[in-house]
């Protein structure tokens, strides 16, 4: 009997897993595969949508729109997660920088301006309003990240940038330049002393330089030192396609940190279908070798992510679906609604917001309501009430829920409304 | 194309290359195209590759065959699609038409290498292939690395142990019957593994019994010998469906035999009969079966105090099992005892990938983290329930390295 099951392993699901190992409950993260760490930027986004503050946004939505995930948890839970963030990633010597004061807006690969609220301090020099002229660097091999055009479009929008390629020094691979193979090369002192060279001799009048984000996996703050030294300037990174290297350093700290608590974690097992009681979720069943594991289960914390992640589904004739509990979902646009007369329209895309509805405890409810477990909290992308893609506030959602969710769930059980 | 069979598993991996979104996590993950660039990693050889991959034309990339089988790239995919039996069956597709080097067709029958040397031959053997300059020929003549991790055969084999000792003394009331299956390795090379599975069966209740089998088949399936596969699997379906269907268990101790029961072979070989369901879902990893016995609490828990801290090891064919880590949740339960996950993602032998010459310092490259992270912990003794990660870890990291059944017949105090 496990005291608590984490379904999905992507930021909500960690940092949910996170407070349920802190309360003792050596939570097992159950998923699929790796996903939403390694997918991101690894920047942690509260809001963007319009000019307000994240803090100035989270207050008037609690008010202004109750069903928002934001509002269900109210400001205080999300403060609360960002600190239990910041204090997990500085303590794995990964730290994040900012708040919900400000959002800090970054430069993506395309050279577009991101509005960020915590980021990992190696892409803080980033902050396009803290002045000084930037030189984006990068690497012929390193597909998908063109200095040239991120440059251009900085320049265009009143940011003093050039664009300049390095040259890899000689190094044994010759094929395949992904994020995760430049990562591994730069764990190499020898080779950043080669690229921090070359960056001293590019750099001209800038005071900071831009790379992509791929400045090592183990040691990032190292490498990014090492560079600064050498170069003269200071180093930012730009987060690339995936995979991720800001997000498998998160996935891997958010990973060290629950396991030191007692928990563990199962990648590879999807949740296809759960048993209950009543009210009471018992048992999740994953897929397996030859057979479903069947696990036996007090509270359940479901974070399996919304359409892109998996945790939705829908068909060709419109139906959507919760994949691992066949929870109800709640969508309020039907399937005539979905269509735009634009690709990639402003208003975004009607299924981002579906999801499943949950109370102030994070608990699904059904149709008529009523929470359809009580052991079971829903959080990040699966809870319904926000498009969070086009707030820019996915990532921000996905924290704070996942730790409000499992400080709920630790709590579950152990007050007056217990009830099996 | 008589060893690729048009079946519905041919069909779901063809519709599963639709649920690739190329998002790469696989290529990051893949701990062979991480040291090396003659694999370019599992979207491009098995989802994209996959696309050119006709019935009637030339295979289109060889680099296939780099693939080590690790099984890795499945357990990361966010969007399931089965990339490494895309892999092992377009390597088969190539050795169909190619045909199979003698070197790979010797190392992948380990029943026969094992009843040659295993016996009272052995010191013999092992002398031999202990010899440099004989090592250095088989290099040279076959391909077999002259460096790599050959096991020590043993002077007897399981079997012959298993037949000779004296019957356990009955316990009272009715016991249950579970089927052992040792595996080529445990009779030939290390039959101690399976005293100490049968000690910690018996002391938990169970009658052992000890089926005619054959090699699981898996090396010939990771060499792409399908057809040599297919007689063993039937042969051992053969075997233990009439246990299998009687509801007797069928457990193992290597988790690559117990995978291939299960699994791999139905899956790759599309065999779909009920009797090869049945064994299927009838095989256990010894370590899930206990822990399947702790949850119904019918686990014996009169464990002696272990003192240590251990490196443990899940190997990959284990983790391709999807079950977690059943060898940690039980041996958790013994005092003092701690076992610390690795969290490297491959030995890099993958079976009999890293014997041979051409992949030889790719295994070694693929295990460094492995063994630098067993080496910092200071422990001369590592954990994993494969054998040929253990011999891998041995070579690699300068450590003795036990199965976790060993650990848990010493908790039990059980002599073995």
């Amino acid at each position: 009997m496990h005291e608590a099951i984490v379904i999905g392993a992507g930021l909500s699901g960690l940092m949910g897993a996170l407070a349920l190992a802190e309360a003792g409950l050596r939570p097992l993260v159950l998923a699929k595969g790796h996903g939403a760490t390694h997918w991101a930027s690894g920047t942690i986004d509260l809001w963007g949508k319009d000019e307000r503050s994240p803090r100035d946004a989270l207050r008037s939505i609690v008010t202004a729109r109750p069903e928002h995930p934001y509002a269900l948890i109210g400001v205080d839970a999300v403060a609360d997660a960002l600190a239990r963030f910041r204090a997990v990633t500085e303590a794995a010597r990964y730290p994040y920088v900012g708040g919900m004061d400000h959002s800090v807006l970054l430069p993506t690969a395309a050279g577009a301006l991101r509005p960020v609220a915590l980021l990992p301090i190696t892409m803080a020099a980033g902050d396009v309003r803290a002045g000084g002229e930037m030189v984006i660097a990068g690497f012929h091999e390193l597909r998908d990240f063109y200095p040239p055009l991120a440059a251009a479009n900085l320049a265009a929008q009143g940011i003093a940038a050039r664009g300049v390629y390095l040259q890899l020094p000689p190094v044994p691979r010759v094929r395949d330049f992904g994020p995760r193979t430049l990562a591994q090369l730069f764990d190499d002192p020898a080779f950043r002393k080669q690229i921090g060279r070359q960056l001293r001799q590019q750099r001209g009048s800038a005071t900071r330089i831009g790379l992509p984000a791929v400045l090592g996996v183990r040691d990032p703050l190292g490498v990014v030192a090492d560079l600064q030294l050498l170069s003269g300037a200071q180093v930012f990174e730009i987060p690339t396609l995936p995979p991720s290297v800001p997000g498998i350093r998160l996935f891997n700290v958010l990973r060290a940190a629950i396991e030191r608590s007692g928990g563990r974690l199962q990648i590879g097992s999807e949740v296809i279908r759960a048993e209950g009681v009543g009210h009471i979720l018992t048992t999740l069943c994953s897929e397996a070798a030859a057979r479903e594991q069947q696990h036996r289960v007090r509270r359940v914390l479901l974070a399996t992510g919304g359409i892109a992640g998996g945790g939705i589904r829908t068909n060709d004739a419109g139906l959507v679906r919760e994949t691992a509990l066949d929870l109800p979902v709640r969508m309020d646009v039907n399937h005539a609604g979905w269509f735009a007369p634009r690709f990639l329209d402003p208003g975004g895309h009607a299924i981002y917001a579906a999801g499943v509805a949950a109370d102030d405890r994070l608990r699904p409810l059904g149709v008529d309501g009523w929470p359809v477990y009580e052991n079971v909290a829903v959080a990040g992308a699966t809870l319904a009430g926000a498009d969070t893609l086009r707030e820019r506030s996915r990532t921000g959602v996905a924290i704070a829920t996942g730790w409000a969710a499992g400080r709920m769930l630790a709590a579950y059980g152990c007050d007056a409304t217990r009830s099996y | 194309m008589g060893v690729m069979p048009h079946d519905h598993i041919e069909l779901s991996l063809e519709q599963s290359l639709d649920h690739c979104i190329k998002c790469n996590i696989c290529t990051a993950a893949c701990p062979v195209s991480a040291v090396t660039d003659l694999f370019p990693g599992p979207k491009y050889v098995g989802p994209q590759a996959q696309r050119f991959r006709h019935e009637r034309q030339p295979a289109p990339d060889e680099s296939v065959d780099y693939c080590s089988g690790c099984r890795v790239c499945n357990e990361v995919c966010p969007t399931g699609v089965k990339i490494a039996e895309l892999n092992a069956r377009a390597r088969a597709r190539l050795v169909a038409e190619r045909g199979i080097p003698l070197r790979n067709r010797l190392i992948s029958r380990s029943e026969v290498l094992g009843r040659l040397g295993a016996g009272p031959q052995a010191p013999l053997a092992n002398l031999a292939l202990g010899f440099g300059p004989l090592r250095l020929a088989l290099e040279r003549v076959l391909g077999i690395a002259r460096a790599a991790p050959l096991p020590k055969f043993s002077r007897y084999t399981f079997r012959s142990w298993f037949r000779r000792r004296s019957a356990p003394m009955a316990n009272s009331g009715p016991r249950r019957q579970v089927v052992y299956f040792h595996g080529c390795a445990t009779n030939y090379y290390e039959p101690w593994v399976g005293r100490a599975a049968v000690a910690v069966l018996e002391h938990n209740g169970c009658e052992v019994i000890i089926a005619p089998q054959r090699c699981c088949g898996l090396p010939l399936l990771s060499n792409g010998d399908f057809a040599a596969a297919r007689r063993a699997h039937e042969a051992n379906v053969a075997y233990l469906a009439p246990y299998a269907l009687r509801g007797v268990p069928i457990i193992g101790t290597s988790t690559s035999c117990t995978l291939t029961l299960k699994e791999e072979a139905p899956e790759l070989l599309g065999m779909r009969s009920a009797m090869v369901r049945t064994v299927a879902e009838q095989t256990f990893d010894i370590f899930e079966y206990l822990r399947m016995m702790y949850e119904c609490g019918e686990l014996r828990a009169d464990f002696r105090p272990i003192e240590r801290t251990l490196p443990y090891h899940p190997p990959c064919q284990l983790r391709a099992h999807r079950i977690g880590r059943p060898a940690l949740d039980i041996l958790e339960l013994v005092p003092g005892l701690r076992l610390v996950e690795s969290h490297a993602d491959c030995c890099g032998i993958a079976g009999t990938y890293g014997l041979k010459r051409e992949k030889y310092q790719i295994g070694m490259d693929v295990g460094a983290p492995l063994f630098e992270t067993i080496r910092r912990s200071g422990s001369d003794l590592a954990v994993c329930d494969s054998e040929t990660c253990r011999w891998q870890i041995t070579h690699g990291a300068g450590v003795a390295a036990r199965h976790p059944i060993e650990i848990l017949a010493k908790a039990y105090g059980l002599v073995i």
